[in-house]
């Protein structure tokens, strides 16, 4: 306890020297002013603590476009921007030297020498680089919740699962930048190998959802086409000569889209496969959005995309149009929440272990 | 093998090191340290004295070792908070102070934290730093590094001290402080295990030495031993030498420069020169200086080192082939 209490506070004496952990910190600080910075009053809108005037009858204190805006401002910009992108790219810079530093030849033999066997020191240093994004978080939770507190008069704790969340989620994109930095002891090395991992993960991400809603696209057809023969088989009346002709063409066609199915899928499982290995470092953020967001379940770009629209009372529906595209896309985001948390921390966890076995296997066998 | 040898401090066998690309660093390292004394190690760059004492300290893993450290095998965590350590080159947390880093390394080893502020501070002091502590050390010389690492390696009040190259860019009166520091400790009971390439340093503190040549124990004992062979007395008398000198077994005389000569009696024992003198002194001779003259530490290093066969001295690193022969003196 001694020991891991002694490697938690040089982790915070080494982030206390850092001037990047200021800047972020700072920065950090300058978001969430910004943010507390907008406010809404009788005529609309004001930004910057009222410098700037955005007239808008719908956007009035307390009006309900204006709470919805209040908080997608936050999911989408303070949360799916700041800590998902920017914060995380530079906690990993600054964080990213730590591991390469600990075994460069002079300090490891210290470190080595103490009465503190190989695989605790390592966990116990992996678990002490943490430090700096649990404290940034924690700092940019409080803040957030005064500001939402205070301008809308909603006290969300839930806010504060940002700080497990966001520190699990860096955690999966830090073991990778620990094992190569284990590896090849050098930084650069490392971030740059992280950075290209967490690039891969995206993209197997992004490939998976457009070739899942090309296949979803394919399926709806090929169930229209069901349907149609369906009702086309249960029709009795009309002349069967032209119904046969009709039902075969649409036969045919139904069978074409089956085969492009089958073939979508051929390219689909080896991708799910990967993405399900990989750490679902998108996902895990978005659990933070599909936790605050259940309460008043319309989002800022559901009013956008026509999603949503506003009824003859003024209040706001969710869209009853069966528009094919926006059927696809409910569909596809169905689909995504329907994968548990537990999976999805889960599984990222799992890849994050033997990650980090890994490392540590190579940390506990070298010769410094 | 089993600790049955418990009453050495360090007590290594068989210790053997083979580095990637069939580095052959140690090969069958026989050592034994007693308690209490300074032992000293020595040996040409690249013989492996970093990588002896990297083993023991568990930086690196020997293909093959066993014996013991204080009374427990090689390896033995728990046994390493009773010892300290300075690593060559080492290379300290540049964000602290000098003190942090003495409480920082001293709280991984278990010193409790009321124990920890009070010996850095006196170990501070003792290390003539007391000035310097709450500096960062991204701001020390050399010398103040070395310094600050050695006051690190005695926070935990250790019964073994195991330095590899304490003096290392110290400068005279840093290093008669260390040597100082050393003898003290001696004096309260430590062993103290040396590395060093500074043989006059070695010679003035060390009780026994080990000649460590391409991964080899070439030999090692207490200084009298190693020497004793060489031991000698040299008597210097103006004039040409005696006739009678070359007769005796035991005698040689070396003629100098500006007419004088020197009478060489083999041996320690100072009977045998008694005689030499009476009959210098009946012819009248005039004797200028009579001495004990042994070798010197080296003289010894140097024998050690030097393949009797070619008298060729032997180059540093380890050697690339497994099956060295034997080279240098046996004690
Ligand atoms: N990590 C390593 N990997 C491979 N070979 C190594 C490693 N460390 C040391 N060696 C080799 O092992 C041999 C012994 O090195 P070591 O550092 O123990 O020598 P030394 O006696 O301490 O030398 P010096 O007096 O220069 O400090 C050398 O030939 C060196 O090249
Ligand atoms: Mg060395």
């Amino acid at each position: 306890m001694r020991q891991f209490l002694a490697l938690i506070f040089d982790a915070y004496r080494e982030l206390n020297s850092k001037k990047l952990f200021w800047i972020i910190l700072v920065l950090s600080g300058l978001t969430v002013l910004v943010y507390a910075s907008i406010g809404f009053n009788d005529t609309g809108m004001s930004l910057f603590f009222g410098l700037m005037d955005i007239e808008n009858e719908m956007l009035t204190k307390d009006s309900f476009l204006s709470r919805i805006l209040y908080r997608s401002i936050f999911s989408t910009f303070m949360i799916g921007i700041w800590l998902t992108w920017i914060a995380t790219i530079l906690a990993l810079i600054s964080t990213a030297s730590i591991f390469p530093d600990m075994v460069s030849g002079g300090s490891i033999d210290l470190l080595l020498s103490k009465p503190i066997g190989r695989i605790k020191l390592f966990f116990f240093k992996y678990i002490a680089s943490m430090l700096f994004v649990v404290l940034q978080v924690s700092i940019f939770c409080v803040g957030v919740f005064f500001c939402l507190g205070l301008r809308l008069n909603d006290w969300e704790w839930r806010i504060f699962a940002a700080i497990p969340l966001v520190t699990v989620f860096f955690s999966y994109l830090y073991s990778i930048c620990v094992l190569f930095g284990v590896w090849t002891r050098s930084t650069l090395t490392a971030l740059l190998l992280t950075f290209l991992l967490w690039f891969c993960t995206y993209s197997i991400n992004a490939t998976e959802a457009v070739v899942n809603m090309f296949k979803i696209q394919f399926t709806m057809e090929v169930e229209a086409f069901d349907e149609e023969i369906a009702t086309l088989q249960n029709n009795e009346v009309q002349d069967n000569g032209a119904i046969e002709s009709r039902l075969e063409t649409i036969q045919t066609e139904r069978d074409e889209r089956q085969v492009t199915i089958d073939k979508i899928d051929r390219w689909h499982q080896p991708v799910r496969i990967t993405q399900t290995i990989l750490p679902k470092t998108g996902e895990t953020i978005a659990l933070l959005d599909r936790w605050l967001r259940r309460e008043t379940d319309i989002n800022m770009m559901d009013i956008f995309t026509g999603g949503v629209a506003m009824d003859d009372q003024g209040d706001f529906q969710r869209a009853q149009s069966r528009d094919e595209d926006r059927e696809v896309e409910r569909r596809l985001e169905a689909e995504y929440e329907a994968r548990s948390e537990y999976f999805i921390i889960g599984s990222s966890l799992a890849f994050e272990a033997v990650v980090l076995a890994l490392a540590c296997t190579i940390f506990v066998r070298r010769d410094f | 093998m089993k600790s049955q040898s418990s009453d050495y401090a360090i007590d290594l066998h068989d210790v053997r090191k083979i580095y990637r690309g069939k580095i052959h660093a140690l090969r069958d390292i026989q050592m034994q340290v007693h308690p209490g004394e300074i032992f000293g190690l020595l040996g040409p760059n690249g013989a492996g004295k970093s990588t002896l004492v990297k083993i023991m300290m568990t930086v690196v893993r020997p293909n093959r070792a066993h014996g013991t450290i204080l009374g427990k095998s090689i390896g033995h965590k728990r046994t390493l908070a009773r010892v300290g350590y300075l690593p060559e080159h080492h290379r300290l947390p540049s964000y602290l102070t000098g003190q942090q880093v003495l409480e920082f390394y001293a709280a991984l080893a278990h010193v409790p934290g009321g124990v920890r502020k009070k010996r850095s501070r006196e170990l501070l002091k003792t290390m003539g730093m007391d000035d310097w502590g709450n500096k960062k050390v991204s701001s020390y010389s050399k010398g103040m590094m070395q310094r600050i690492g050695l006051a690190q390696a005695l926070m935990n009040d250790p019964d073994l001290i195991v330095l590899d190259e304490p003096t290392d860019g110290v400068d005279p009166v840093g290093r008669r402080d260390i040597r100082d520091v050393l003898l003290e400790l001696r004096e309260m009971g430590k062993t103290i295990f040396l590395n060093s390439h500074l043989l006059s340093e070695l010679e003035m503190v060390c009780d026994r030495v080990a000649i460590l040549v391409q991964g080899e124990v070439a030999t090692q004992g207490t200084l009298d031993d190693l020497t004793r062979e060489s031991q000698r007395y040299e008597i210097i008398i103006a004039g040409t030498a005696p006739s009678w000198i070359e007769t005796k077994s035991g005698l040689r005389a070396e003629t100098l420069d500006d007419d004088r000569c020197k009478v060489i009696i083999m041996g320690a024992d100072p009977q045998p020169i008694q005689t030499v003198l009476d009959q210098l002194r009946q012819e009248n001779r005039i004797i200028l200086s009579v001495q004990p003259v042994r070798e010197t530490l080296e003289d010894l290093f140097m024998r050690a080192i030097t393949d009797p066969a070619t008298g060729e001295i032997s180059s540093p690193g380890a050697s690339p082939n497994s099956n060295r022969k034997s080279k240098g003196v046996r004690a």
